[in-house]
C-alpha cells in the first residue's frame, strides 16, 4: 500500500545535517512511502520565533500546515523542535476559533488557509506506528546484533506532555522499540531523556557543552557504541561539538551519533554514503565494521 | 518500604551519608507520612521542613528517587532515596535554605510597582487584565522547578532559574505594574538563558506552563530590550529565515555579530564534512519567490507589537 506524506524537512536537514534528509527519502523509498516536500514552507521558528513576537509564531506554523494540508492529510517531520512548534500550533489552531481566524487573515493574502484537518506527525511514528513490526522486519537484511546503543531523545518530542503524547509499542517509548526491532541492544542511562542544550549552544555554549558532555559520558560508561537521536539539533551538539567536550567535560569524543533513518537504513542494507554517514564529524567506522558483519539468521524474520 | 534518607549536617559532618529505615506501609500514606514515621515512631532526628501539610506552603519538596516532589501530596513508593533539593544549600538533612532564592528574588522588585496610585478597593480589572497570569498566580514557591532545572545543575550562577522568572513574568506581565521589566528579565535574570527543555514542568505540583506562560512572554519583552546575546541571535534568525526562506546555520551567527574564537574550530570542523560554508556568511541575496512569506511574516510580526 502506498502512503503518502506531506514532508517537511526543517532548515537542519536541509542545511547543516542534510545527511538526514537524504536518508529519511533513502528509508522511505524502501517502504514505498512518499514524502511530498512543501514548496517554500518557511521555518517554524525553532524557540527563536516564539521568543520575537506570539502571533509570527502561530502564523510561520500555521502557514506549513496550511501547505501541507493541500497535499496530505498527515505531515512528516524529522526535528524535534519543528515537531513541538508543529504540534502545538495546530492544537492551538484547532481549539481556539479566534487565533485560526487572525492567522487566517495573515494566510489570505498568499492565497492559503488552514483549516485544522492535518496531523504531525515524526518520521520515527511513521516507522513505529504507520508501518509497524511487520513491514519494518520484512526490509531488515543486515540486524544490528550485538551494537549498543543509547537512545537519545531529545526535548521535544516529549515534552510538554501538555501538547505532547507519549508514542510508544507495547508500553516500550517509540525510540527504544525501534532499535531493539532493528537487532540492536538498547543501553540504558539517565542522559537519554534529558536536553542537549542545542538552543543556548551558540549564546552559552559552556551549558550546551556541560550536559552533552555529561550525557554522552553516561551513555559510554554504560557500554553504548553509538549514540541515536530524532532530532537533527541535539545530532548537532552530540557530534559537531563532541570534540570540544572530549577536552573539557566528561565525554570522550569518539562516540558515533546517528539519525534515526540512518540506523534504520543501515539495518535494512543501505550503505554509509547513502546514508551520508561519512558527513558526521565523529567517525562512524567502528559502527560500519560492526554492521558489516552481521548477517541474517533465521531468527530475524516475522 | 524501604527509605534510604541523606543524612548530613554540615556544622559537624565532613560530608553526606544515607541511613536506611523499614516503614510498615499504610493505605494513602504521603511521602511526609513515612517520613513522619521515622521521626516519630522510630525516633530519628532527621531534619525534615513542612508547615501546612496541603499544597500551600511549599515549604515540604524533596527529592525522591531524583526528582522533587512535594512530601505532603505525593504518594508512598516502595522504596524511595529521599534527599534534599538540588541547586540550594543544605541546612540539615532534607532542609535546604531558601536564603539564595530570596536575595534572587529581592533583585527582581517582587512587589508590584505601581504607575499610578491605588484607586481603592475593588481594583477596576477587567478578566482580561488577569487572565495571561492566572496560571502564574498559583506558584506556591517550594522550587521544585529550580532543582530539576538542568541550567542551574550545571553550576550557572548568571541564570535566575523557573521559579524566579514565575514570580517575574506575574509582575511584568501585570497591567498595574510601571517597574522596568523586561530589562530585569533580560540583564538581571538572564532569561536568554532558559534551554527550553520544559524540565521544570513535570515536576511543577501546581502543574504551570512554565516556559509557555511564564518565560517565553518574559524573553519577548527581553527580546525588545535587545541587550543580550539571546535576543541578537532572535533578531538574526527571523532576519534569515526572511531572506532565504530557511535559518541558515553560517548566516544566523554571522548576523548576530557571533564570530568567538571558541566557535571557530567547531565550524571549521562542520565545514571540513561539508556542514557549513563560510560563504553562507556573507549575507548574499534574498531568496526569490518568497515575498509572499515574507510579507505573512512581517503583517504577523507587527499585530503582536
Amino acid at each position: 500500500m502506498k502512503r503518502r506524506y506531506a514532508y517537511f524537512p526543517g532548515c537542519s536537514a536541509k542545511g547543516t545535517c542534510r545527511e538526514l534528509d537524504t536518508s529519511t527519502n533513502a528509508v522511505a523509498a524502501l517502504f514505498d512511502v512518499e514524502l511530498q516536500e512543501l514548496e517554500n514552507p518557511g521555518c517554524t521558528g525553532a524557540r527563536e520565533f516564539r521568543a520575537i513576537s506570539e502571533q509570527l509564531h502561530l502564523t510561520a506554523n500555521a502557514r506549513i500546515l496550511a501547505l501541507a494540508e493541500r497535499v496530505a492529510s498527515a505531515l512528516v517531520v524529522v526535528c524535534d523542535t519543528c515537531l513541538l512548534n508543529l504540534i502545538e500550533v495546530n492544537q492551538r489552531l484547532r481549539e481556539d476559533a479566534a487565533a485560526r481566524e487572525r492567522v487566517n487573515r495573515a494566510l489570505k493574502e498568499e492565497g492559503l488557509q488552514y483549516h485544522g484537518k492535518v496531523e504531525v506527525k515524526h518520521f520515527l511514528w511513521v516507522l513505529t506506528e504507520d508501518l509497524g513490526e511487520a513491514a519494518l522486519r520484512a526490509r531488515i537484511v543486515r540486524p544490528l546484533r550485538g551494537l549498543r546503543v543509547a537512545p537519545f531523545y531529545g526535548c521535544h518530542i516529549q515534552r510538554p506532555a501538555s501538547v505532547l503524547q507519549e508514542h510508544s509499542v507495547r508500553d516500550v517509548p517509540a525510540l527504544d522499540w525501534l532499535c531493539t526491532v532493528l537487532g540492536a541492544e538498547v543501553v540504558d542511562y539517565p542522559g537519554a531523556t534529558r536536553c542537549c542544550g542545542f538552543h543556548v549552544v551558540r549564546t552559552d555554549e559552556k551549558i550546551a557543552l556541560r550536559l552533552s558532555g555529561s550525557h554522552l559520558g553516561q551513555a559510554k560508561g554504560n557500554g553504548a557504541q553509538c549514540v541515536v537521536t530524532p532530532c537533527p539539533l541535539c545530532h548537532t551538539v552530540l557530534d559537531a561539538y563532541q570534540p570540544k567536550m572530549a577536552s573539557t567535560h566528561a565525554a570522550s569524543g569518539d562516540l558515533p551519533i546517528l539519525h534515526v533513518s540512518q540506523l534504520a537504513g543501515l539495518a535494512m542494507g543501505l550503505d554509509a554514503d547513502a546514508l551520508g554517514i561519512p558527513r558526521h564529524v565523529v567517525a562512524c567506522e567502528d559502527v560500519l565494521t560492526h554492521v558489516a558483519g552481521a548477517r541474517l539468521a533465521s531468527s530475524d524474520r516475522p | 518500604m524501604h527509605l534510604r534518607v541523606y543524612r548530613f549536617d554540615p556544622s559537624v559532618d565532613r560530608e553526606p551519608r544515607y541511613e536506611s529505615y523499614e516503614v510498615p506501609y499504610q493505605p494513602r500514606m504521603r511521602i511526609m507520612d513515612a517520613l513522619d514515621y521515622v521521626h516519630e515512631v522510630l525516633a530519628v532526628d532527621i531534619g525534615y521542613r513542612w508547615l501546612c501539610g496541603s499544597k500551600k506552603c511549599g515549604s515540604c519538596a524533596v527529592n525522591v528517587n531524583g526528582l522533587p516532589k512535594l512530601a505532603c501530596w505525593e504518594p508512598v513508593q516502595e522504596r524511595m532515596t529521599i534527599e534534599p533539593l538540588s541547586n540550594l544549600p543544605v541546612i540539615r538533612d532534607l532542609v535546604t535554605s531558601r536564603a539564595p532564592y530570596e536575595a534572587a528574588l529581592a533583585k527582581i522588585s517582587p512587589t508590584l510597582v505601581r504607575r499610578t496610585e491605588y484607586a481603592g478597593f475593588p481594583e477596576p480589572l477587567k478578566s482580561t487584565d488577569v487572565a495571561p497570569t492566572a496560571h502564574l498566580r498559583e506558584c506556591i514557591q517550594c522550587l521544585a522547578c529550580q532543582s530539576a532545572c538542568p541550567v542551574l545543575r550545571t553550576g550557572d550562577t548568571d541564570f535566575a532559574g523557573p521559579a524566579l522568572l514565575v514570580a517575574l513574568s506575574e509582575l511584568a506581565q501585570d497591567p498595574r505594574d510601571g517597574a522596568e521589566r523586561a530589562a530585569l528579565a533580560s540583564d538581571v535574570a538572564n532569561v536568554f538563558k532558559c534551554i527550553s527543555c520544559y524540565a521544570c514542568e513535570p515536576v511543577c505540583p501546581a502543574e504551570i506552563p512554565i516556559v509557555r506562560e511564564a518565560i517565553e512572554p518574559l524573553k519577548r519583552m527581553a527580546y525588545r530590550v535587545g541587550s543580550t546575546p539571546g535576543a541578537r541571535r532572535a533578531h538574526a534568525f527571523l532576519d534569515t529565515v526572511k531572506q532565504r526562506g530557511y535559518a541558515n546555520a553560517a548566516a544566523v551567527a554571522a548576523r548576530s555579530g557571533d564570530f568567538g574564537l571558541g566557535a571557530l574550530g567547531v565550524a571549521l570542523k562542520m565545514r571540513r564534512r561539508g556542514k557549513l560554508k563560510f560563504s553562507d556568511a556573507l549575507g548574499g541575496r534574498a531568496t526569490p519567490g518568497l515575498e509572499g512569506l515574507r510579507r505573512t511574516y512581517e503583517t504577523s510580526e507587527k499585530e503582536d507589537k
